[in-house]
């Protein structure tokens, strides 16, 4: 056997294995799952239930409006990844391409905002939003989030890379700036268009605090409040938050196998040409 | 052929207009201005009015008192004199920069070299890009459990493993004063490197494959071409993660807060947990924007730091 | 600095200030408004509250003040348990209208009154009767009531029948050295099959309130000596293998209800609540432990039955849309009609005399032999914490020491100093 092919064998086994460790805590919660809820938190941890109670995932959705709950999620997460994705990534354009006075005093402005914690801003915040009268919408979630710094910082260095030579050539071609961005520049970052639009997704999705203090009423709620309300004042239900952890996670999952197409190599070059 | 723009370039002007002079200079100027302008609006408003405001308000905060119930009252650097004289708060900063100082190489390391692994046609690729991502979307409470049970001193995996190489005392991890940080370091690292290896992975579609060809050809090694070739062309996907990987580190509160509260005694307390309980909590809200005020001066002035960096690298 | 700077200074100070007050104060005094009025007709009154699918006491109390008034329409404002403060804080920051508050425990009493957000109900806690109540005192802020307590929980041991029957012990009055003895011999097994004689929580109320309530010692006083008896008895138990250890406990996330339900624990220290949960999985069919209650052990024999607990109350929002609605609830909840409601779900009310006793031992499936009915009718009640602005800030630190005590990292007279040390220089 050639060296290269041990090599690869080897990395192979090496990269199972690593694959199959870091999934472990997700296995203690497939497994929690399906437990009693006294059965969960054991010491030492029981890898292999007592009795299985598969019923959980049926239980759950009497026990709380899950699917009010997921539907609102994905509202959220699908209408402010679009938004953050499309503002991010116009505002990113002004910012890599276009050169004018006060641009990188404003750039550093949008970064230092990332730098001070929600904790220390979010009563502030809150009031505006209360006289505004957006407490208790989804709508406050979306304009709160859409908005952020984060798509327009990973945006504005990936149109970095993107060599002038082919945005001068296409105002030579008499493209303005938006034809531009629409036709050249989005095209070609795909890629990061794409992991925007995961992590964006992923993060909110997996929001608690904004859902937490914005959102009132019930019927508004998300999956990661209606998780939390099994956290009782003095004891928790285990078992019907990890049924609800493992429901939860299976969009973020469809999310990034289908988003996977888009980080194959290959897509992003040819625009050299 | 350049790969990246370095950040200020004088952009030329359409041709077929009037050979510049100083009017058309400043009309190409004031294009631009209103061309760049007119693409940050939409973001920038929404950005000013509902995160730019209240993070200004509560900076102005820390140099006043207030309850959150009645009108703030103005008392200069009381705050940041009780701050200085406050024991909690600088083993918090301890805290914060130790934890910061652990996390951020060891994760910039794990997610580029798994991006990089995991940037071919391996067999069940996806699989394992997908497996690393776990650990990110995986439930906090899960984590935490999970996690403390692998550093549990006695009965927990890593300890076994530790003796079985014949280290006589391992250490108590999360029940240790000395050894919580560095257990929850590891957690961190495990499970923040998917998310940035996202990023790589983005990063890396921007390098031609003909680059490595070439130098595949030319003889150069696995190690150089990534030296030579990945490393550079990596550098705004770098530079990104690596603010990003800054800011987060010395922001860090959720998986602290779920994995040790800040315990065992004020071991893991870290900024972040300070001002939320201090302000939240406490109601002294002056007090914990003091707090968030040398948070943010710290992480900017790094911040400008690593942009000067990568202005200079570029020339 | 030249007198010039030194005023220009001030003016900015100023200028500062009045714009970020105009950012963050709310406009508006708010309570004047007229309150609202549903499509039926009838009043709303709005209640901020926890998990109201899973706490019956609040649907409790609801329908009945419906039923006794029909005119009014109470709407829970449903808020998670778990962060219930601090979303209550931020609500109130923005100016919040809810009418009725729930306040979890009297440090969140102490919080809102000091600070001047919940209104006066003086005139309600006068037409009380003190007497029937544990603690209806504990909410006298310089003569000025601010909220009146609807449910009072507080501390006794659980323990299993099955278990205990054969030592022969008397649980009415137990030792605390009884106690621990008992402990040590009804611990078997070992590994996984390990039964523990008790299981002692991680919070650290289970020492110091204890000590605090049975000793007279003063939990803010900075002067923490009175707790070393109960430390060392505790780290003893630990230590002999008799309880599971705090470190696993606090990293594992250790439940309480898992230990005892499951058998794992023959004795448990804990609060009143859990009967309520006990009562219904048994009825449930989730468990079949046969538990009892008995009153929480003492320093010494013979005397008084000394436990400390927590009392939750009903406030009323200063800013409140429908005040007068608001003060009736709360007038209602903790007098005799609002303990009756809640008695007879299993939740121990505030006040009580003999019917409201009866109820309560009445409820199917509450154990009632001897031994319970002496754990309900303890002589005093301490306040797990005292009323005081200090309260919060002391609670932080008193916890961050126990957690060093209890991993073992500093030794019981070190911990004790450290936190007189901690409380005396750091809080105001």
């Amino acid at each position: 056997m050639s060296l290269a092919v041990l090599r690869r064998a080897v990395l192979q086994v090496l990269l199972t294995v690593l694959g199959l460790a870091v999934l472990v805590p997700f296995a203690w919660m497939l497994v929690s799952s399906v437990k009693l809820d006294s059965q969960v938190l054991t010491v030492p941890i029981q890898w292999i239930p007592q009795e299985f109670h598969f019923d959980n995932y049926v239980r759950i959705w009497d026990r709380i409006p899950l699917g009010t709950y997921l539907y609102n999620s994905m509202f959220l997460s699908v209408t402010i990844t679009f938004l953050q994705v499309l503002t991010g990534s116009f505002a990113a354009y002004g910012f890599a391409k276009i050169s004018f006075p006060g641009r990188d005093l404003l750039f550093l402005a949008y970064i230092a905002t990332i730098a001070v914690p929600w904790q220390a801003y979010m009563v502030p915040q809150y009031i505006i939003m209360e006289r505004l009268g957006l407490v208790n919408t989804h709508l406050s979630l979306i304009l709160l989030q859409a908005f952020g710094a984060f798509g327009v910082f990973l945006m504005r260095q990936y149109y970095l890379t993107i060599p002038d030579e082919l945005t001068e050539a296409a105002r030579i071609d008499g493209l303005n700036e938006y034809g531009i961005w629409a036709r050249i520049v989005l095209p070609l970052s795909k890629p990061a268009l794409a992991s925007l639009a995961l992590l964006t997704f992923v993060n909110t999705w997996n929001d608690y605090m904004g859902p937490f203090i914005y959102l009132t009423s019930n019927d508004l709620w998300t999956v990661q409040i209606g998780l939390r309300t099994f956290i009782g004042l003095y004891e928790a239900e285990y078992a019907m938050i990890m049924t609800g952890s493992v429901l939860s996670i299976l969009p973020i999952l469809v999310v990034f196998l289908f988003g996977q197409r888009y980080f194959v190599q290959g897509i992003a070059t040819s625009g050299l040409k | 052929m350049a790969i990246h723009t370095p950040i200020d370039t004088v952009r030329t002007p359409v041709p077929g207009g009037p050979p510049p002079g100083a009017g058309a200079a400043r009309r190409l100027r004031r294009r631009n201005t209103l061309a760049g302008w007119s693409f940050i609006l939409p973001n920038f408003v929404g950005f000013a009015a509902l995160t730019l405001v209240p993070v200004v308000a509560a900076l102005a905060l820390a140099f006043m008192e207030w309850n959150s119930y009645s009108t703030p009252e103005w008392v200069g650097l009381d705050n940041f004199r009780r701050m200085v004289g406050s024991e909690t708060f600088w083993t918090a900063l301890y805290n914060t920069t130790y934890y910061a100082l652990g996390h951020i190489p060891l994760t910039l390391v794990a997610a580029l070299g798994f991006a990089v692994l995991l940037n071919r046609a391996l067999r069940g690729v996806r699989f394992f890009r997908t497996a690393l991502f776990f650990p990110y979307i995986t439930a906090l409470v899960a984590v935490a459990v999970v996690w403390n049970m692998l550093f549990n001193p006695d009965a927990g995996p890593v300890n076994q493993l530790l003796r079985a190489i014949g280290v006589d005392n391992p250490p108590g991890w999360t029940t240790s004063t000395t050894w919580a940080m560095p257990a929850v370091i590891i957690t961190s690292v495990w499970r923040d490197m998917g998310y940035y290896m996202v990023l790589y992975l983005a990063g890396l579609q921007t390098i031609p494959a003909e680059l490595y060809e070439a130098a595949r050809t030319d003889g150069a090694s696995a190690w150089q071409r990534f030296r030579h070739i990945t490393v550079p062309s990596l550098r705004p996907t770098t530079f990104f993660v690596l603010i990003m990987l800054t800011i987060s580190s010395f922001k860090v509160f959720d998986l602290i807060q779920v994995m040790t509260e800040g315990g065992p005694g004020r071991s893991t307390l870290v900024l972040s947990q300070l001002i939320f309980r201090e302000g939240i909590t406490q109601g002294r809200f002056g007090y914990s924007s003091a707090i968030a005020m040398v948070l943010f001066v710290v992480v900017l002035v790094i911040t400008v730091v690593q942009f000067q960096l990568q202005r200079r690298g570029e020339r | 600095m030249n007198r010039h700077t030194g005023r220009m200074n001030r003016h900015i100070g100023r200028a500062v200030a009045t714009a970020t007050a105009v950012v963050l104060v709310t406009a508006g005094c708010g309570g004047g408004d007229e309150p609202a009025v549903g499509d039926d007709g009838r009043e709303i009154l709005t209640i901020a509250l926890w998990n109201y699918d899973s706490t019956p006491e609040f649907a409790a109390l609801i329908d009945g003040f419906e039923a006794a008034h029909p005119d009014i329409d109470v709407q829970p404002v449903d808020i998670l348990a778990d962060d219930y403060a601090e979303k209550v804080t931020t609500m109130l920051a923005g100016g919040d209208q809810t009418d009725v508050l729930t306040m979890k425990n009297v440090t969140d009493y102490s919080r809102y009154a000091l600070r001047g957000q919940l209104a006066s109900v003086a005139d309600e806690a006068a037409d009380l009767d003190q007497s029937k109540y544990l603690s209806l005192e504990p909410f006298n802020l310089d003569g000025d009531y601010f909220a009146l307590p609807y449910r009072q929980d507080f501390w006794v041991l659980y323990y299993n029948k099955a278990m205990l029957a054969d030592t022969g012990a008397d649980l009415t009055s137990l030792t605390w050295a009884e106690y621990a003895d008992l402990a040590k011999q009804l611990t078997s097994g070992s590994g996984q099959d390990t039964v523990y004689g008790t299981y002692h929580h991680t919070w650290r109320s289970i020492i110091h309130s204890t000590a605090a309530a049975q000793s007279g010692g003063d939990l803010i006083g900075g002067e923490y000596g009175f707790l070393k008896d109960r430390y060392e008895m505790v780290l003893d138990l630990q230590d002999a293998g008799a309880t599971l250890p705090w470190a696993t406990a606090s990293t594992q996330k250790v439940q309480y209800h898992t230990m005892f339900s499951t058998e794992q624990a023959a004795m448990l220290p804990m609060g009143t609540w859990y009967a309520a949960r006990l009562i219904e999985e048994k009825k449930a069919g989730s468990i079949d432990v046969d538990w009892g209650i008995a009153p929480l052990p003492q320093v010494t024999e013979g005397g008084p039955v000394t436990t400390f607990g927590s009392p939750t109350a009903f406030a009323v929002n200063n800013k409140a849309r429908n005040s007068e609605a608001a003060r009736t609830f709360v007038a209602w909840a903790a007098g005799p009609e609002g303990a009756a409601a809640i008695a007879s779900i299993g939740v121990y009310p505030a006040y009580s005399d003999e019917t409201i006793t009866e109820t309560y031992f009445g409820v199917d499936g509450m154990t009632n032999d001897e031994v319970a009915q002496a754990a309900f009718q303890p002589d005093e009640v301490m306040l797990e914490m005292p009323v005081s602005e200090k309260s919060s800030d002391v609670d932080v630190i008193l916890t961050e020491e126990h957690e060093l005590i209890m991993i073992g990292e500093r030794a019981v007279d070190d911990g004790i100093a450290e936190m007189g040390k901690r409380v005396t220089s750091e809080v105001d």
